[in-house]
């Protein structure tokens, strides 16, 4: 019943000034909205190459050797021509891997019908269909076959494909770096890995890449699926103890390779969304802190202008803690209204951002809770003055004159 | 068995305004037993308010006693304070202060909210009170929609509601018609014989004689 009591005349005091409530419930919504989306954003771009990497097997269970040591992905700073077949024979032989997929690679002038240009090439074995989790779009991928005898074929990636005159092209001839190689097939579409694009590549066996095209025995790196349940750090760890053994480095010998982790290749293709992020969520924060301060004017503003009735409650009884209780209350009410708005604003937004550019908009109680915890702290901080400015009224004003 | 509700024993206050110092009351002796209805006249600026706000706890004397039945509270904290006006005292006032957005009962009520808890019978009794006071139709009206001496009544009611042993007002009537004036000093007449004590300020001396007792505050001080 009393609880009932107060809060009706918290919800009516509040309502009684409809033009206060409104500016400070915009001046948080407004921040809100802003904080949310970009926060929201921010995890949508993640989400989206981590669901990138997941539809190309690269999920959990698989890392990534690549030939070359530094410390992160980029130039190398040993030599790069260590990594070897045999190595990938000895890290297959390992009990928890369940398959290596080595490759090798470059960028190579390309020519079809009289045009050139340069392509993107990889040369692979046929298990890199199953280790990407990719599919053929039209014709067939290599096989043991044209592995062992470096057969001239080539698989197109989809976007290449397209280019070049659509799906007609299988059984066509094009010319890599002055000899002719047959395609045999077109992958289908996969997209890009952040700015990444892995349809613009084609593909030919592993040993016609070294021996035909780079006329190298080494590899680039190695794609390593797991048996399920492995633990990552332990493979990863067993593998560079390996290789290091395979390659004669000890002591303070550095890695002439690395091993990456699907973490890593999400934290490199984040890496400027999320700096942009931080950035922006800064500014947000400003302005959530700015709300405050309006919230902070508007309340003492409003507590001024009812002195007289604050001066009443004093004198028939209330406590200073009624009175701070009274107007944390009311703050915690347009905290929740605002929080509300919000977050719904946001979802808004980030819906009309989704036609325009390629982000796709993240539904998350996450980004709600965020945003009523934001708009709680900020309320109740900056209410605390003014309430508290409320409880001290003296109620000797009621009786005017001397 | 001690029949004295309050007692004042030369009390002071003074008020200090930038520089300048204003002693308001000069040393105010006063006694007031329980059920009686008690009238203090004066000329503006004679401490006529500030003498009501200490006698209802909202302000505290420069110097001086005062004994709330039977107790030294001048000397209490807020907190105390508080709890005494929200148990013992009602107040009624001029300009009527009920809270805009409530209705008739809740303003009724309110003193309660500061009390700790409020029972079905709480609201009962305010339904009573009201419509005691002839409010009955309009327990669920706000002030705005109340004449000046339906609010005062409504003011009154909640003075009322914790059944204090004191009422205060502050030129009850200040604010009302010739009509309304007299139905507010009928029923202050008659909670005054039902044994309750008031403590009246007015300057109307029409309204005074209906009080039991005059008293005239002039400079700070009584008169006889």
């Amino acid at each position: 019943m009393m609880g009932r009591l107060l809060f009706k005349e918290v919800f009516r005091e509040l309502l009684a000034n409809k033009i206060n409530i409104f500016f400070i419930t915009l001046a948080l919504v407004f921040s809100l909205t802003a904080l949310n989306t970009i926060y929201a954003l921010g995890k949508s771009a993640e989400k989206q190459i981590l669901d990138t990497l997941a539809n190309l097997n690269f999920g959990k269970d698989a890392l990534l050797v690549l030939a070359g040591g530094s410390r992160i992905m980029g130039l190398t700073t040993t030599r790069t021509d260590t990594l070897l077949m045999d190595d990938i024979i000895a890290i297959e032989k390992l009990g928890f891997v369940k398959m290596t997929s080595p490759f090798t690679g470059g960028s190579v002038e390309v020519s079809y019908r009289g045009k050139a240009e340069k392509v993107r090439l990889d040369g692979v074995l046929p298990i890199y269909l199953q280790a990407n989790n990719w599919e053929l779009f039209r014709g067939k991928f290599f096989n043991e076959e044209d592995v062992k005898n470096f057969n001239k074929v080539v698989v197109l990636g989809y976007e290449i494909a397209r280019k070049w005159g659509g799906h007609n092209l299988v059984g066509e001839k094009i010319k890599i770096q002055d000899q002719y190689y047959r395609v045999i097939g077109i992958l289908e579409k996969k997209g890009s890995l952040g700015h990444f694009p892995l349809d613009e590549r084609i593909f030919v066996p592993l040993t016609t890449a070294q021996k035909r095209i780079f006329n190298q025995n080494y590899l680039r790196g190695v794609k390593i699926i797991l048996q399920e349940d492995t633990p990552l750090s332990h493979a990863e760890r067993t593998i560079r103890k390996l290789l290091r053994e395979r390659h004669n480095l000890y002591g303070i010998a550095p890695d002439d390779f690395r091993i990456v982790t699907p973490e890593m290749v999400v934290a490199r293709h984040t890496a400027t969304s999320k700096t942009l992020s931080a950035f922006l969520l800064t500014i947000a924060f400003i302005s959530l802190v700015i709300s405050g301060v309006i919230i902070m004017n508007l309340m003492t503003a409003s507590v001024e202008e009812k002195a007289g009735i604050i001066a009443l409650r004093i004198a028939v009884g209330a406590q200073p803690w009624h009175i701070i209780k009274h107007y944390l209350i009311s703050a915690l009410i347009l905290a929740l209204v605002s929080g509300i708005i919000g977050w719904l604003l946001s979802i808004l937004l980030m819906f009309l951002l989704s036609l325009l550019t390629p982000l796709k908009p993240l539904f998350s109680w996450g980004t709600f809770l965020l945003s009523l915890l934001f708009s709680t702290i900020t309320c109740i901080t900056f209410s605390l003055f003014p309430a508290i400015k409320a409880s001290r009224i003296d109620p000797a004003i009621l009786l005017k004159g001397l | 068995m001690n029949n004295i509700l309050l007692q004042l024993q030369d009390l002071h206050k003074t008020f200090q305004i930038g520089k300048i110092s204003y002693h308001i009351l000069k040393g105010v002796n006063l006694t007031v037993e329980k059920g009686e209805f008690l009238a203090v006249m004066g000329p503006s600026g004679g401490g006529k308010s500030t003498l009501l706000n200490i006698l209802g706890l909202l302000d505290k004397p420069s110097a001086g006693l005062y004994l709330f039945e039977g107790k030294e509270v001048s000397s209490l904290i807020m907190r105390d304070l508080a709890k005494i006006r929200n148990e013992k005292i009602g107040f009624i006032f001029q300009a009527f202060h009920l809270i805009p957005w409530a209705t008739a009962e809740e303003n009724v009520l309110l003193p309660l909210l500061y009390r700790g808890k409020i029972e079905r019978d709480d609201v009962e009794r305010a339904k009573v009170l009201l419509e005691r006071l002839g409010l009955g139709k309009h327990v669920n009206f706000k002030p705005s929609e109340l004449s000046g001496g339906q609010q005062q009544r409504v003011a009154i009611a909640r003075a009322l509601i914790n059944n204090p042993t004191l009422l205060l007002a502050d030129e009850p009537t200040g604010n009302l018609d010739s009509q309304s004036s007299k139905e507010v000093m009928d029923i202050l007449e008659e909670l005054n014989k039902e044994g309750l004590t008031i403590i009246m300020v007015t300057h109307d001396p029409e309204i005074a004689k209906r009080a039991g007792k005059v008293k005239i505050l002039r400079d700070g001080v009584f008169v006889d």
